[in-house]
């Protein structure tokens, strides 16, 4: 089952500041819904811990995350694979930045690939739950590089 | 038990079940009911990926939880065992299959570890602490792209095709040039579903190490074919392996690929150290891992016509979808051809047969076989080529089917249907639903803008397969004919008891057996005692022996007539010692002591119990020329087939041929979608009925299985192999609460290929999704759409109706005009 999202939006900093900002953990990951905790393996990889609750498919799910493509300042994309509760997931989530006056322009992609139960039992719920997260994730993202303002 | 002799005769009386005494009071002995001393519990772990590497199985977490036993890991499993045997000739043959998957999962679902704990809970617990690291790989979910080879799923075949042949008789060619018409149609799909059986696939396994044995207590129904493929897997001698089978909440063919978690059952129980090893599958397991039916395409097709719409002949190319492995396939592609024309004349006809393996859940024999693909095939083209040429349906049936005083009728292919009149099932069908009157309120509802349509289905459900044509998919597989082993005796105090090799599902041969014994003792039924289920270590089983392909009426209970002659013919030679008589003076019946035998001229008598005596327990009063009665006689029938001809494909493929007629009225709801069955009639022909009240209730499973298959029940994956029908939520098995009223009517044309001129019976062959599609698209052919799909429900009939994204005729059907 795969959900395709895509948009773009405009932030008051600079192309270095917000490609900084992406693609580091820390700041990053803590921005996705229902964050629970990282460990950071070097400076590509990490792992994150995110609640999940659909239906009664409910548990935490560890999603191993590698920087795939960093190209300072213009793009970088992460991908993604974890597990949860007889499911899978493989994500892929790109960002290319582009100067829009004297702030950035973010035009970001996310794919998400689900498998097993998760898909099985929940398909139906998941691509409008998949679209309200990623919504959520880019609203938090747009909220925390205008508060380092 | 209740009930009476027709006409002095047990065989053809409505007797009540026999079993349903200790079923319907909560008696029946389950597999689940088994509790067995230190037993443990077993738990898959499998897959979420339809197509993955295993890149490692880290199973350290689950075996430190307290009352976990051990576990077992698909490398771990290669490394003691050899590969399931295949049915599939060479490449396929080559292919590495394991009960759990090795080095790669190809669907999802596939188990891949196993854990075995004190309790149920704990190995699920376990389960979940079992970590697989998969590398996902790009997934194949169509048939027709599978064939494209441009991805693999079993590198070791080299290619995704399991089978492929081309049937051809008569002449073809010939009869397209001389058609009057010609019609194509594109494409049509037979989709995927399954059988829902109450009580799922369900083990126990014991490897017990004190005698090398391994011992089953499961539900699989076709135990003997079970135990050639767990023999050569686990590497033991098949007398080895015990088998036992006790009541089955249902199969419907799909517990015959049961093996694979028999087998894991066996070597868990053996790391185990020997203790028991229970294994129940639940019911999200049995939906996306136990079996599925197969899934079919049929493209490029032709249909050649007379000026009368008689067809005269028919080229196609099917390909069939197995699923991942290929287990009790590639069978499936010759079972179809046992109803090579269906219940129709034509003799020309070339089918272009392949078939491919994908990142699907396995198939298995799912009711009606192959056969309902193929039936369903030829009554969309009959209505179709109706529906161009502007004749009725029922017109157009009769126009075509095989005539009565043709029977018996050879096909092109050489199957020899035994008796049938399918003219006589129409005419009974018609008067049964009311046929005018429903074409009058049709009209009316037409007028009103109403989608109301009416679908004749007419089908076979072959029983009693020649295994010889397994010789035409793999010419080394050495198999066939058929047979069926039953054992009856007199027991030490003089009680008949009557074995079978079969295993009942809710078939009735308990009753249907002690029926016939009945007849050939002229005893009552109730002083009988059938011992159904299948246990290998009773010695009456043959290689054959199970409980599949609508045969039991034939081979099953000729074996039980056979064994019973026997036994009466040693009973009378006994007698004849001890009454002091011939045996023209004997005669057999219920005396006031029970069973007994009847000298005719002194009235003087022996009981069962005296004859059994002095066989097991006063043996010194016998002369020595009695020495070889025994009082215990096994019989095993044979079917009278041949060796097909492997190159020409041409030969009997089964015994009998029980056919079904139904008739649906339906409307389709404007704003909704939702199309509700008006009226149904089911007319069915098992020739003579055993037990009428038992084949009609078969014949109401039947018609509720091919409703909710034709409406309800699909299963659907999406592009990377998740089945989205993995619950009942989604997968909306039929039940009584959307279960139409079906009428019922019959007509018995007896087979001459049985004793008692009984057809096998059971399977239905679908007829209600041929006869759904019918009127379905008897609703809908002015709105220009095709049925195209054998599954239809709101959600399909909206995308075709409304978006026009399938069923659009101007896409699907061309007619060429030639006189």
């Amino acid at each position: 089952m795969a959900i395709k999202l895509g948009g773009e939006f405009e932030v008051p900093r600079r192309l270095e500041e917000v490609y900084d900002f992406l693609t580091d953990p820390q700041k990053f990951a803590p921005l996705l819904p229902d964050f629970q905790g990282i460990a950071v393996q070097d400076d590509r990889h990490f792992t994150v811990k995110v609640n999940v609750g659909i239906s009664y498919i409910k548990g935490t799910a560890e999603v191993k995350m590698e920087l795939a493509e960093a190209n300072r300042p213009r793009r970088a994309q992460y991908k993604g694979q974890g597990s949860v509760a007889g499911g899978s997931v493989s994500l892929i989530a790109g960002f290319d930045l582009a100067g829009a006056g004297s702030g950035t322009k973010v035009s970001w992609q996310g794919e998400a690939q689900v498998f097993g139960r998760l898909a099985s039992v929940a398909g139906g719920l998941l691509e409008p739950l998949g679209k309200k997260n990623i919504q959520k994730l880019i609203d938090a993202l747009q909220a925390a590089l205008a508060a380092q303002l | 038990m209740s009930g009476a002799a027709q006409n002095g005769k047990w065989v053809g009386a409505n007797l009540p079940r026999k079993e349903d005494n200790r079923l319907l009071r909560g008696r029946g002995k389950f597999i689940d009911d088994i509790k067995l001393y230190g037993m443990l519990y077993l738990k898959f772990v499998r897959s979420p990926y339809a197509h993955a590497r295993i890149a490692s199985v880290d199973t350290s977490a689950a075996e430190v939880l307290p009352g976990v036993v051990c576990t077992l890991t698909g490398a771990e499993i290669a490394t003691q065992t050899n590969p399931f045997i295949a049915i599939a000739p060479e490449p396929f043959a080559k292919i590495k299959d394991y009960p759990l998957g090795v080095d790669k999962v190809r669907y999802q679902g596939e188990p891949v570890a196993a854990v075995v704990a004190t309790s149920p809970q704990i190995a699920e617990d376990a389960a979940e602490l079992v970590r697989v690291d998969y590398q996902p790989l790009d997934v194949i979910v169509d048939a027709e792209e599978a064939l494209n080879e441009s991805l693999l799923l079993h590198e070791e075949a080299g290619t995704n095709q399991v089978w492929r042949g081309v049937f051809e008789y008569g002449e073809v060619e010939k009869a397209f040039e001389e058609a009057a018409r010609i019609v194509r149609i594109d494409h049509l799909h037979f989709h995927r579903f399954s059988s829902t059986p109450l009580e799922n696939n369900a083990i126990i396994g014991q490897w017990d190490a004190k005698d090398d044995h391994v011992y089953y207590w499961c539900n699989n129904s076709f135990p003997s074919f079970a135990i050639q493929f767990l023999a050569a897997h686990l590497g033991i001698r098949i007398d080895r392996i015990r088998v036992q089978t006790f009541d089955i909440g249902g199969s419907f063919g799909i517990k015959i690929t049961s093996y694979p978690q028999m087998a894991a059952c066996a070597l868990a129980s053996k790391k185990a150290g020997g203790r028991p090893v229970k294994w129940i599958e639940t019911r999200s397991e049995h939906n996306i891992s136990s079996a599925h039916g197969n899934e079919r395409t049929f493209r490029d097709t032709r249909v050649a016509l007379d000026k009368d719409g008689v067809i005269t002949a028919i080229t196609s190319r099917h390909i069939d979808d197995c699923g991942a492995y290929p287990r009790y396939e590639p069978l499936g592609c010759v079972i179809w051809a046992q109803v090579f024309p269906g219940v129709y004349r034509f003799k020309n006809a070339r089918i272009d047969f392949s078939q491919a393996v994908t990142n699907k859940c396995p198939v298995g024999p799912n009711r009606g076989y192959s056969r309902m693909q193929h039936l369903w095939f030829l009554e969309r083209i009959v209505d179709i080529c109706a529906h161009e040429l502007g004749l009725p349906a029922d017109e157009m049936r009769l126009r075509n089917y095989i005539r009565p005083e043709e029977f018996p009728y050879t096909t092109p292919n050489g199957c020899v249907y035994d008796s049938g009149d399918y003219a006589k099932m129409l005419r009974a069908g018609k008067e049964r639903i009311g046929w005018d009157d429903w074409k009058k309120k049709q009209a009316a509802a037409r007028k009103e803008g109403r989608l109301m349509g009416i679908g004749i289905g007419t089908t076979l459900d072959s029983g009693t397969n020649n295994f010889g044509q397994c010789q035409i998919v793999n010419p080394q597989a050495p198999f066939s004919g058929n047979s069926q082993g039953a054992n009856c005796k007199l027991d030490i105090h003089g009680e008949v008891v009557v074995a079978v090799g079969s295993c009942p599902q809710g078939q009735g041969h308990e009753t249907t057996a002690a029926q016939v014994v009945a007849d050939v003792l002229n005893i009552h039924p109730d002083v009988i005692a059938v011992r159904t289920g299948f246990d290998t270590e009773r010695n009456v089983h043959t290689g054959a022996s199970g409980t599949y392909a609508s045969q039991f009426a034939v081979s099953g209970l000729s074996a039980v007539h056979g064994a019973a002659q026997k036994l009466k013919g040693e009973l009378k030679r006994l007698a004849g010692f001890l009454l002091e008589t011939t045996e023209e003076n004997l005669t057999l019946g219920m005396g006031t002591q029970g069973p007994e035998i009847r000298r005719k001229d002194s009235g003087k008598s022996v009981n069962y119990w005296q004859l059994a005596n002095v066989v097991n327990m006063n043996s010194a009063v016998l002369p020595s020329e009695l020495y070889d009665v025994t009082l215990n006689c096994r019989y095993v029938w044979r079917a009278p087939f041949k060796v097909p001809d492997k190159e020409k494909k041409f030969g009997n493929l089964s015994l009998t041929y029980a056919s079904q007629l139904h008739i649906a009225v339906l409307e389709i709801d404007r704003e909704t979608y939702i199309p509700a069955i008006l009226d149904y009639v089911a007319v069915d022909d098992s020739g003579k009925a055993i037990n009428p009240s038992i084949v009609e209730g078969q014949v109401y499973g039947a018609t509720a299985h091919g409703i909710g298959a034709a409406l309800l029940e699909s299963c659907v994956y999406d592009a990377v192999g998740n089945m989205l029908t993995a619950t009942f939520s989604d997968y909306t098995p039929i039940t009584a609460m959307n279960m139409p009223r079906v009428k019922y009517a019959h007509i018995e044309t007896p087979s001459p290929h049985s004793y008692s001129g009984a057809k096998g019976m059971g399977e239905g062959g679908a007829a209600p999704v041929h006869t759904i599609s019918a009127a379905l698209q008897d609703a809908l052919f002015s709105s220009g759409i095709i049925i195209e799909d054998s599954f239809n429900n709101a959600d399909s009939l909206y995308r075709a109706i409304v978006a026009k994204e399938t069923c659009q005729r101007d896409k699907l059907v061309r007619i060429e005009k030639r006189a």
